[in-house]
Order: C-alpha cells, then sequence, then structure tokens
C-alpha cells in the first residue's frame, strides 16, 4: 500500500469510529429518554 | 442532566464539526509533505491530538475522582465525570495506538514495536479498560464510585510515564515535536496551525462528548435507581401477601 493509501485508511477509521460513538451514544440517550418519559 | 446548557452544547457540536472539516483541508491538502516522511507524516495531524486528548480524559477522570475522594467536594457529579471521562480517553488512546499503527508501518517497516511509548500506551488502554469493567460491576453507588476513584487514580501513575518514555528510555518513537525537553518547538508554519488546529478541533470533539456522555450516565443512573426502588417495592408487598414467597407458606405441610 501507498503511502497516501495509510493516510486514507487513517482518516477514514476516525471520521467513522468518531461517528459510530456519536450515534451510538445518540441512540442510547434516545432509548433512556424514552424509558424516563414511559416510566 | 448536562453538563452545559442545551443551546451551548449544540453549538459546540456544531463548532467541533466546522472544526474537523478544516482540519481535514489544511491535513490533507494545505499542509505540505513532510521532506523526510512524505505524505505518510499527516496522519501526525491526527495521532499527536488523539494522544493529547487521550490524556487530557485520563486527566480529568483523575481529578474528578480525587474531587470525589475529597470529602468537602464529594458528590456523585464528580462520578458521572469520571466514569464519561475515562470512556472517551479509552476511545481516544485506542485511536492514539491504531494511527500510530498506520503511520508506523510506512515509516518503521512494522506495524508494531515493543517499544517503551507503544507499550505504556497499551498498557494505559487495558488500565482505563480495566476501570470502566469495575464501573459495571454492581455495587452500591457510594462504594462503587469509592472503588473507582482509587482505581482512576492508580492507573492515571501509567499517563506521565507514557509521555516521558521517549525521554527516559531508549525507543524507536520520535521525541516530543511540538515541544522537545528544551521547550522548543521543532515543527512550524503550515504544518504547525494544522497540528494546533488539530488540538483545538479534538478538544471541542472531546467537550462535545463529555457532555452528552454525562447526560446519558445521568439518564442511565435514574433509571437504574428507579427500578431498584420498584424491585423492593414490589418484593415488599409479594412478602405481606399470602401465597407470594411468604415464609409461612415455604413451610411443608403434613
Amino acid at each position: 500500500m501507498s503511502d497516501v493509501g495509510y493516510v486514507v485508511a487513517g482518516w477514514s477509521i476516525t471520521a467513522g469510529v468518531l461517528a459510530g460513538y456519536w450515534l451510538w451514544l445518540r441512540r442510547r440517550t434516545r432509548h433512556a429518554e424514552r424509558f424516563d418519559r414511559d416510566a | 442532566m448536562t453538563l452545559l446548557k442545551p443551546a451551548v452544547g449544540r453549538a459546540l457540536g456544531w463548532a467541533a464539526l466546522a472544526a474537523l472539516v478544516v482540519l481535514a483541508l489544511f491535513g490533507l491538502w494545505g499542509a505540505p509533505p513532510d521532506d523526510v516522511q512524505g505524505d505518510a507524516q499527516r496522519l501526525m495531524y491526527l495521532h499527536v491530538p488523539a494522544a493529547w486528548i487521550a490524556y487530557l480524559a485520563f486527566g480529568v477522570t483523575a481529578f474528578s475522582s480525587a474531587l470525589w475522594l475529597w470529602p468537602r467536594t464529594r458528590a456523585a457529579v464528580w462520578d458521572r465525570i469520571a466514569g464519561s471521562s475515562a470512556e472517551l480517553g479509552v476511545l481516544f488512546t485506542a485511536l492514539t495506538l491504531m494511527l500510530g499503527s498506520l503511520w508506523g508501518r510506512p515509516v518503521w517497516g512494522v506495524w508494531w514495536a515493543w517499544d517503551a511509548r507503544l507499550v505504556t500506551t497499551a498498557v494505559l488502554l487495558f488500565l482505563y479498560l480495566g476501570y470502566l469493567a469495575l464501573r459495571k460491576v454492581p455495587a452500591a453507588p457510594e462504594a462503587r464510585a469509592k472503588r473507582c476513584a482509587i482505581a482512576a487514580l492508580i492507573a492515571f501513575v501509567d499517563v506521565p510515564l507514557v509521555h516521558f518514555s521517549v525521554s527516559w528510555w531508549r525507543t524507536l518513537h520520535q521525541e516530543a515535536t511540538v515541544f522537545d525537553p528544551e521547550l522548543k518547538a521543532n515543527i512550524h508554519g503550515v504544518m504547525a496551525f494544522t497540528l494546533w488546529w488539530g488540538v483545538l478541533a479534538f478538544t471541542l470533539v472531546y467537550v462535545y462528548l463529555l457532555d452528552r456522555r454525562y447526560r446519558l450516565e445521568s439518564l442511565e443512573e435514574d433509571l437504574e435507581q428507579r427500578e431498584l426502588e420498584q424491585a423492593i417495592a414490589e418484593r415488599v408487598a409479594g412478602a405481606g401477601t399470602p401465597g407470594r414467597g411468604s415464609r409461612k407458606e415455604e413451610v411443608p405441610v403434613g
């Protein structure tokens, strides 16, 4: 793999990890809020 | 149940996203390739900020844990901040290791080396994974917070070991880029700007995610407490009703 390949992989994985964590947080928060309202 | 006002939190989220876009523009196109490492050095604009944010996150965890342990400042808020920040620290440490590995392959020729910086960073990751596991062990809130606060302070001892490992031992990892031991900057111009911008962007991301994670932690703790109270109420009501598990019913007759 060329240097550019490593760079693209690194930036893509970072973007994916941050976006994935944010989505996971949002989903769990909405789930908890729903339970909170129903309780 | 958030650290920031909702409007401030939302504005911070957009500011963090905009800062990341600008970082990508400078990191991938604006900054020139390195004379020695070529384009592979562009991973530095993520790797170094991720490592700094990991230090910051674990620093916040240690500081909040100390505030929880100090009787005058003891409050549930510090335990929640400590747990939320530790999770983010683990996330950014894992990113640091992954990015370092991707950077090491073209520059060093290996994905991993048993080098002091790499090993102490991996130990840091596992220490705080253990801390997060400890937070999941069922216990009374006070007992859990106390044991986690002590564990966080012990784990934090590894942070200075990670940082100074490149000065204290002979390592494959390069020494500090921004400030060497004489506090002299070894990076200039657009490259320095991009690196500092990366630190700013990741700091915004960290503060935004900490606020979001704190809200989730608060909501889940409240739900857990409510479920516990409900279970106790049902148990008490059940104990008072004949035929539903009372001691009298369990005695065999005949």
